[in-house]
């Protein structure tokens, strides 16, 4: 299941993400594979989300990060994850709010996605992870239609955790390789022309 | 047992469409020169060991077609028929419909679909017309006549009408995938098997007995009307792995003799064999080992004499046809530079490469962080031990990649069909010239190049040549010429596809263009500009929408798929005397010798074979983009600006003057951090539409480098300072030039 890079600095991420996947290991292992009631929950910009524990490889601190240029603001940049070139997206610009400040407890989730039958490991930017959690599914309410201010087609479900709403995210969409080629697509990928289209693009699936 | 079923299968299939490959080849060659026996020969060879594995896998459908074919090549090769047109498009066809079969097996139905058993039917019709034709003219058959000719001189006829086969199965038999019983079955179809004797003498004892091994051995005695070479067929398979006799049938006493004594089993014991099998008789085996007694002193004394080759022992005794040992020695040559050339050939699955090359791509990364904590620990051993290291894992690296290079030949070669049969559709002569067939690139690249090159081969023999009349007329020779070519440039593979047809026709192409609204009149675009038009989508010039081509998708398609392979394509062409089309291809994945920039805190790295110079230059700063290298006017591209790197650029900059397709630029960068070898690794589906950049590399310090596309780079900024002067002359009027992206104008 999940795997943790040992990284020679003391890191307050690690302690966590350790915990936590290492508990969610114990559990899954009993459950069906099918209906994922496992959460990993992390924050961004003061909010929780949590996407299905299925798809997380592993979390890693975030560190070494080499920017692309001519990409838009979402996609952060490529790390090396032992020897393979993984693109990081940094999911609040993705949401269509500023991009991420870098802090001490930022790290990356590496996430499985698939474009058809190819896998893809791509990487999650987000402000700090915080547990795992099992999320029953007469838990989960349907998204809301509007007011999360994230595309609705982002939203798998609204979890609820202690009287609070944790935003379940649906990552294969989230992540759609096919839809991050579109938005980087042609001549639009020169400079400042690639975010914008992107923001327009944004704005007009979240009016 | 399936499993073994289908691993056989699937190597028989690979192994088969390789044959068909060859046949193919083969029938192309033969209308050029019909009378090359050789040739004739190894088509009928690549059909026979089809239909002979098809018996193995025991695929009924591929058997029975491939027999009918086969007939008419053995007519062919005996000269019953004469070599024609008809003659080899219908094989040609016959080809065609093997590979369709091979794709029905592959789909793991048991038979063909009704339109591919309709066009089987059709085809074997046709064959059948030809070999009738033969049937009819050429009186008495040819097995009657086989027959006849072998004489016997003296040692007493054995008296017999069958033919007599010594088979010993060689150990490696099974382990090949050959199930001896089978070539027993299928030499039972030949004739009527009268008697047949199991050699198990070669069995160890059960201890030292290897259930993989085949230690068995027949004697057969077989009825047929079938020749020896016929016979010596059915063993083709296993050929080069058994002993293999075989007598005709009223073969002399002698010749019983010998092949005993020759065989590695007791000579007794074999003997009773023999006769228990109905070859002999007990009296004339005795009678037979006397006279051989007593021959062997006198041989003894001969032996002195220089040894004639056994074939032409044969021959003088006229115990064998003069060509039966012709066939038989030219076969072992083939034999042998077959064998040569597999044994340079092994077979691995792509993915176990790629894994391989994946693993010694992270040995290079991870031998070069070890070097470089080395070097700081100045410990001259560790250095030197280390130094060793980067050398070995340098030249692992270098051979592991050079794994995945293939040449590009195997996929011109298949155009020389396409050019064969699209010309004759058309009633024009045009011949392929292929040139650059042993440039290698990557497996990948090669995989998804033929398409492209399909389009454009098909174009220029469409569009590009002219009719025989045309071009006689305008003083050319009536044989049209389209060119294959490939060399490796700066750092690309530049593949090229020429004709010295027509040429594109400027006038026509502006006014469809402007007719299509692609371009707007009052445009001034360059001659090149306006025939590169042509591959904008939508775009076709051709009046009439022939079955080939002239779509309007063509183009506009293959310069997709080429740009889908991060390349760019290209087409110059003069009025009346060709065109060329210019496919300009990256290496994806390759070794490449890069040289290190960096911006900011940022490192970069340039393919090195387009590096020409570096130059240091202090005040660059200034509203132009252009500097006087040695009297020439070299533009120069501000990464910092392009790839919008924040920070303050430093006082001395550095130019790094690149060189590609005969075009110059500079890269403006911070610092140079010299060159090194890198593997590069292709960015992923995410940065599938990035421009300017071709890969990644991982440094020594772990962290991954940007591989610039220097040509890309040049046309992004070229493409946006054309978009801004366009933008300002439509703009200008109307609000200030403050509305362009300040991208643009930091390019311009």
């Amino acid at each position: 299941m999940g795997q943790i890079v040992q990284n020679q600095a003391p890191h307050p991420v690690k302690a966590a993400a350790t915990a936590a996947l290492a508990r969610s290991t114990a559990i899954v292992a009993g459950n069906e594979r099918e209906h994922p009631s496992q959460y990993l929950t992390f924050s961004l910009a003061g909010e929780m989300f949590a996407l299905g524990i299925l798809n997380v490889k592993e979390i890693i601190e975030y560190g070494h990060l080499t920017e692309v240029p001519m990409m838009p603001a979402f996609v952060r940049g490529v790390i090396n994850l032992r020897g393979s070139v993984v693109p990081v997206i940094d999911l609040s610009a993705r949401f269509g709010s500023k991009s991420t400040e870098v802090t001490r407890r930022t790290c990356i989730i590496i996430v499985e996605v698939f474009d058809g039958e190819v896998r893809h490991d791509i990487g999650v930017l987000v402000d700090a992870v915080s547990e795992v959690l099992e999320i029953p599914g007469r838990e989960i309410e349907p998204p809301p239609s509007f007011g999360a201010r994230i595309r609705a087609d982002f939203i798998a479900g609204m979890g609820k955790v202690d009287g609070k709403f944790v935003i379940i995210l649906n990552i294969d969409k989230v992540l759609s390789v096919e839809e991050i080629t579109l938005l980087t697509s042609g001549e639009a990928a020169v400079g400042t022309g690639a975010a914008g289209a992107a923001e327009i693009a944004m704005a007009c699936s979240t009016a | 047992m399936d499993e073994l079923k289908d691993e056989l299968i699937s190597v028989y299939v690979q192994e088969s469409r390789e044959q068909l490959d060859e046949m193919e080849d083969g029938l192309l060659r033969l209308e050029q020169d019909p009378d090359d026996a050789d040739n004739i020969n190894a088509i009928f060879r690549a059909a026979h060991t089809i239909k002979g594995g098809s018996g193995v896998i025991e695929c009924g459908f591929i058997e029975q077609f491939t027999h009918r074919v086969e007939n008419l090549l053995d007519a062919l090769r005996n000269g019953e028929i004469a070599v024609s047109g008809p003659l080899a498009t219908l094989l040609l066809e016959c080809c065609d419909h093997m590979r369709s079969l091979m794709d029905v097996l592959v789909a793991q139905k048991s038979s063909p679909d009704d339109e591919v058993q309709v066009r089987g039917e059709e085809l074997g019709n046709r064959l059948q017309i030809f070999i009738d034709s033969v049937r009819a003219a050429t009186l008495p058959p040819v097995a009657a006549s086989d027959a006849v000719e072998v004489e016997s001189s003296g040692g007493g006829e054995v008296n017999t009408d069958s033919w007599h086969i010594s088979v010993r199965f060689g150990q490696n038999v099974l382990r090949g995938g050959m199930e001896p019983l089978s070539f027993l079955r299928f030499l039972a179809s030949l004739g009527e098997v009268v008697g047949i004797e199991t050699v198990p003498d070669g069995i160890p004892a059960a201890a030292e007995m290897d259930p993989e091994s085949c230690y068995l051995g027949f004697e057969i005695r077989l009825k047929t009307t079938a020749s020896k070479i016929e016979i010596e067929r059915v063993f083709d398979f296993v050929r080069d792995d058994c002993e293999l006799r075989i007598l005709p049938p009223h073969s002399k006493l002698d010749d019983y003799i010998l092949l005993i004594q020759e065989l590695p089993e007791d000579t007794m014991r074999l003997g009773e064999m023999l006769v228990r099998c109905g070859a002999l008789t007990q009296s004339e085996l005795e009678r037979g080992l006397i006279a051989q007694q007593q021959a062997t002193d006198a041989t003894a004394e001969q032996e002195a004499a220089p040894s004639t080759p056994l074939g032409e022992i044969l021959v003088g005794s006229k115990l064998v046809h003069k060509e039966v040992v012709d066939a038989a020695v030219a076969r072992q040559t083939q034999v042998t530079d077959k064998k040569a050339r597999d044994a340079q050939m092994v077979r691995v699955q792509a993915d176990k490469l790629d894994q391989l090359i994946d693993l010694v791509g992270e040995l290079v990364i991870a031998g070069a962080s070890a070097n470089l904590i080395a070097l700081k620990s100045r410990h001259s051993e560790l250095l030197e031990a280390t130094s060793v290291l980067s050398r070995l894992v340098e030249s692992i690296r270098d051979s592991a990649l050079q794994l995945r290079m293939v040449q590009i030949g195997d996929t011109f070669t298949r155009f020389n069909r396409v050019v064969r049969d699209v010309s004759k559709e058309l009633g024009k002569e045009i011949e392929l010239s292929i040139s650059g067939a042993e440039t290698e690139l990557d497996k990948s690249v090669v995989e998804r190049i033929g398409d492209p090159l399909m389009h454009l081969v098909r174009n220029s023999l469409d569009h590009g040549i002219e009719p025989a009349d045309v071009r006689l007329a305008r003083g050319k020779p009536a044989c049209g010429r389209v060119s294959l070519n490939a060399f490796h440039d700066s750092g690309s593979i530049v593949i090229q596809v020429s004709d010295d047809g027509g040429g594109l026709n400027r006038e026509k192409i502006r006014a469809k263009a402007i007719e299509r609204e692609l371009i707007q009149p009052t445009d001034p675009l360059s001659d090149h500009e306006i025939i590169n038009l042509i591959f904008e989508p939508g775009f076709s010039t051709a009046d009439q929408v022939s079955k080939l081509s002239g779509r309007g998708v063509g183009m506009d398609v293959v310069r997709r798929n080429i740009q889908a392979l991060r390349g760019t394509v290209d087409v110059a062409s003069v009025e009346g005397q060709g065109s060329t089309f210019t496919i300009r291809l990256p290496l994806t994945l390759a070794i490449i010798d890069g040289f290190l920039v960096g911006i900011g805190r940022a490192s970069y790295v340039i393919p090195l074979d387009s590096v020409v110079e570096c130059i240091e230059h202090k005040n660059l700063a200034g509203e132009r983009n252009f500097l006087n290298l040695r009297g020439e006017a070299l533009p120069f591209i501000r990464l910092r600006d392009l790839f919008e790197i924040e920070g303050q650029a430093p006082a001395r900059e550095s130019i790094v003057v690149v060189q590609f397709g005969g075009q110059r630029a500079g890269i403006v960068v911070d610092q140079l951090m010299g060159e090194f070898q890198t593997v590069i690794k292709p960015l992923g589906r995410v940065f599938a539409n990035l421009r300017g950049i071709s890969g990644s590399t991982i440094l020594g310090s772990g962290e991954v480098a940007l591989v610039l596309d220097v040509a890309a780079l040049v046309h992004i900024v070229t493409r946006a300072e054309e978009e801004c002067w366009l933008m300002y002359r439509h703009v200008a009027p109307v609000s200030s030039a403050a509305s362009i992206p300040p991208a643009i104008l930091a390019g311009t």
